[in-house]
């Protein structure tokens, strides 16, 4: 007989699938899925059966598609580190902007935008920085405390503090166009997708997902308890701080490139959790499969909501994400 | 009844690779000092102890039991002395090897996350697995048999959360059935249990056979189950013996504060203890029987 987790990893890998070739669909100029499979599949190489377009043909291949498979990278990178830190740190609210990596990548984004623009630093760039910046900052001033994860975590609010006040403090004296820029960069946006953004993102998530595998079974026993896992032989204190260096690079490379998505790295690993019970590579699987899904979805909604206008998808995230968390939590109730 | 007294049995022997050594003596230490910061919480302690035995630690709150047995699994680092496992000091072993040598079940089963029963069990088998492989069937196997040996086969799939005290900690043991030691530390596994789970962990971790270390309060089990009794107090230890050495009358007046009578038990070979529930001291006790003897002859004299 076919177990739980096989049939509903069969049926979310299909949604994913569907998912792909529908969100390739959407858009200001409206694709049928046909369209978009041939595209995808049929006329890659000079085929002579290809009946699609060519202007279709690209803007499938160089707008559609990288954008989509930014959101999947997204949602699949958020959501992985969300379950990590959410087990090493046996905290359910723990999320991937736990140590302040979204304050300090938008401090170094509106450092950029106000100040060095003109210098050919990207804001990316200057995000990315800003992202490692923190969590180095977090773990010097956590200093020997680190082992202890509640002050590991009280680290982290209070770094995200400060970087958050020096940022205020930039905005506050800077122009207003600047002030709007780095507001909207904060919200979120896929927009600024293309293939070779992709590349350090697809990177670090791989790498990540593989990391998080290996080390499954000792990570699942922090989750249990540190001094019980202690007596299993687990390096506890070194381990945990492996993962978060891990986790946060992810997200440091992702909100760099696009910006501020909370709440996906918090939910999506309930959800999964919710869904296949609470072994780790099933759970991480669940996120990586759910958490693109979800993300793709959020930004086809983004970019269709409103006609001739985008909207920031971290504002559709939040909205969404919390309406569907309720409607799990209810649901699991009654279960 | 016999089977509370375990019988000594020949010492394991075993070709691991860092050449461990089954003596004897399992744990030998000499002059063993713990503290943190300035405070000293274990105080020049020197104990043997043998391949098999089942050992209690007993003593009052605070009186370092727990921090012994942190010792005994490297938790604690010790501050000074010698601590022994095996003749290697236990500081010189990776805390892989001493994973697969000590099993451990400690007072606060884990609460956070839902877990199955399997999943939480199974985790007894990460000291002997390497990182990157799956589970066996035999894995599987030893899992379910540990399960079945703690009488939860029945919920084995049953989130952790949901059980009740004592099947917690009977889960708990089942993970340490399944990491296979040679030596088995408990910190109180009996509290919050009933007493017909305080009876059915103890005979199970005594049908385990291999050496035991645990701190208890019920002085009366430690009496029924142990072989050994190391008695502590205020980071030192008073007295290491048998039970009918250790537990007198004289002992834990001066470790508990309570007046105590021994007596042999009406179900099996060891001792009974029945407490004065008194709070009055002896000096107090002496002083009321005065009273009642002058009272009792003034009436007489007043009959008279």
């Amino acid at each position: 007989m076919i177990s739980r987790f096989s049939l509903i990893a069969i049926l979310s890998i299909l949604f994913l699938l569907v998912t792909l070739i529908l969100a390739t669909g959407v858009g200001s100029v409206a694709l049928s899925p046909g369209q978009v499979f041939d595209s995808l599949l049929v006329c890659t190489s000079d085929n002579a059966s290809c009946s699609v377009d060519p202007v279709y043909q690209r803007i499938v291949w160089e707008i559609r598609l990288p954008r989509i498979l930014m959101a999947l990278l997204t949602g699949a990178g958020l959501s992985i580190t969300g379950a990590i830190l959410q087990s090493v740190t046996r905290n359910p609210l723990a999320d991937p902007y736990l140590f302040g990596i979204s304050s300090g990548a938008a401090l170094g984004a509106v450092i950029v935008i106000a100040a060095v623009s003109g210098a050919g630093v990207s804001i990316t760039l200057g995000a990315l920085a800003g992202g490692i910046f923190s969590v180095v900052l977090m773990l010097t001033l956590a200093g020997s405390a680190a082992v202890q994860v509640e002050r590991l975590l009280l680290s982290g609010v209070a770094v995200s503090f400060m970087l958050s006040s020096f940022t205020g403090l930039i905005i506050y004296y800077s122009e207003p166009d600047t002030a709007s820029r780095l507001l909207f960069w904060m919200m979120g946006s896929f927009s600024n997708s293309q293939w070779q953004a992709l590349l350090l993102p697809l990177l670090t998530t791989s790498i990540g997902l593989f990391l998080f595998i290996v080390y499954r079974k000792w990570i699942s026993a922090i989750q249990a308890g540190d001094e019980g896992a202690f007596t299993l032989g687990v390096p506890v204190s070194q381990l945990r701080l492996s993962m978060l260096v891990i986790g946060s690079i992810i997200t440091a490379v992702l909100v760099a490139q696009v910006g501020g998505i909370g709440f996906v790295g918090l939910m999506i690993p309930h959800i999964c959790r919710y869904l296949v019970g609470s072994q780790l590579h099933q759970v991480l699987f669940m996120c990586v499969v759910i958490g693109g899904s979800f993300m793709i979805w959020v930004d086809v909604l983004a970019r269709s909501i409103l006609n001739e206008h985008i909207l920031p998808v971290g504002i559709v995230t939040s909205a969404i994400g919390s309406l569907f968390f309720f409607i799990v939590l209810k649901a699991n109730r009654t279960r | 009844m016999s089977f509370l007294k375990s019988t000594q049995q020949p010492p394991q022997t075993s070709d691991k690779s860092e050449g461990i050594n089954y003596a004897h003596s399992i744990f030998e230490a000499k002059q063993l000092c713990w503290q943190v910061g300035e405070i000293k919480i274990l105080k020049d302690l020197n104990f043997t102890i043998s391949a098999n035995q089942f050992i209690g630690v007993i003593g009052p709150n605070g009186a370092g039991k727990s921090s012994l047995l942190r010792c005994l699994f490297g938790k604690n680092q010790i501050t000074k002395g010698s601590l022994t496992f095996n003749q290697k000091e236990v500081s010189s072993y990776s805390r892989k090897t001493l994973a697969q040598e000590i099993g451990v079940v400690l007072q606060e089963p884990p609460t956070h996350f839902d877990m199955s029963v399997f999943d939480l069990v199974s985790m007894g088998l990460i000291p002997r697995q390497s990182l990157l492989s799956f589970s066996t069937q035999t894995d599987r196997d030893s899992v379910e048999q540990a399960i079945s040996d703690v009488g939860l086969l029945a919920k084995i799939q049953m989130p952790f959360n949901t059980l009740s005290g004592g099947e917690k900690q009977r889960v708990m043991l089942a993970r340490a059935i399944v990491q296979k030691t040679q030596v088995l530390i408990l910190d109180e596994p009996t509290n919050h249990l009933d007493i017909q789970h305080q009876i059915e962990v103890l005979h199970l971790v005594k049908a385990m056979n291999i050496t035991v270390l645990l701190s208890i309060h019920d002085l009366n089990m430690a009496a029924a189950f142990c072989d050994q009794i190391i008695l502590m107090d205020k980071g030192k230890i008073i007295q290491q013996g048998d039970c009918e050495t250790v537990l007198n009358t004289k002992n834990l007046k001066q470790v508990f504060k309570v007046n105590a009578n021994i007596d042999s038990h009406p179900f099996h070979s060891g001792q009974r203890i029945s407490y004065n529930f008194s709070h009055r001291t002896d000096s107090e006790i002496i002083e009321l029987e005065e009273l009642k003897r002058q009272k009792a002859s003034n009436l007489g004299i007043e009959h008279d």
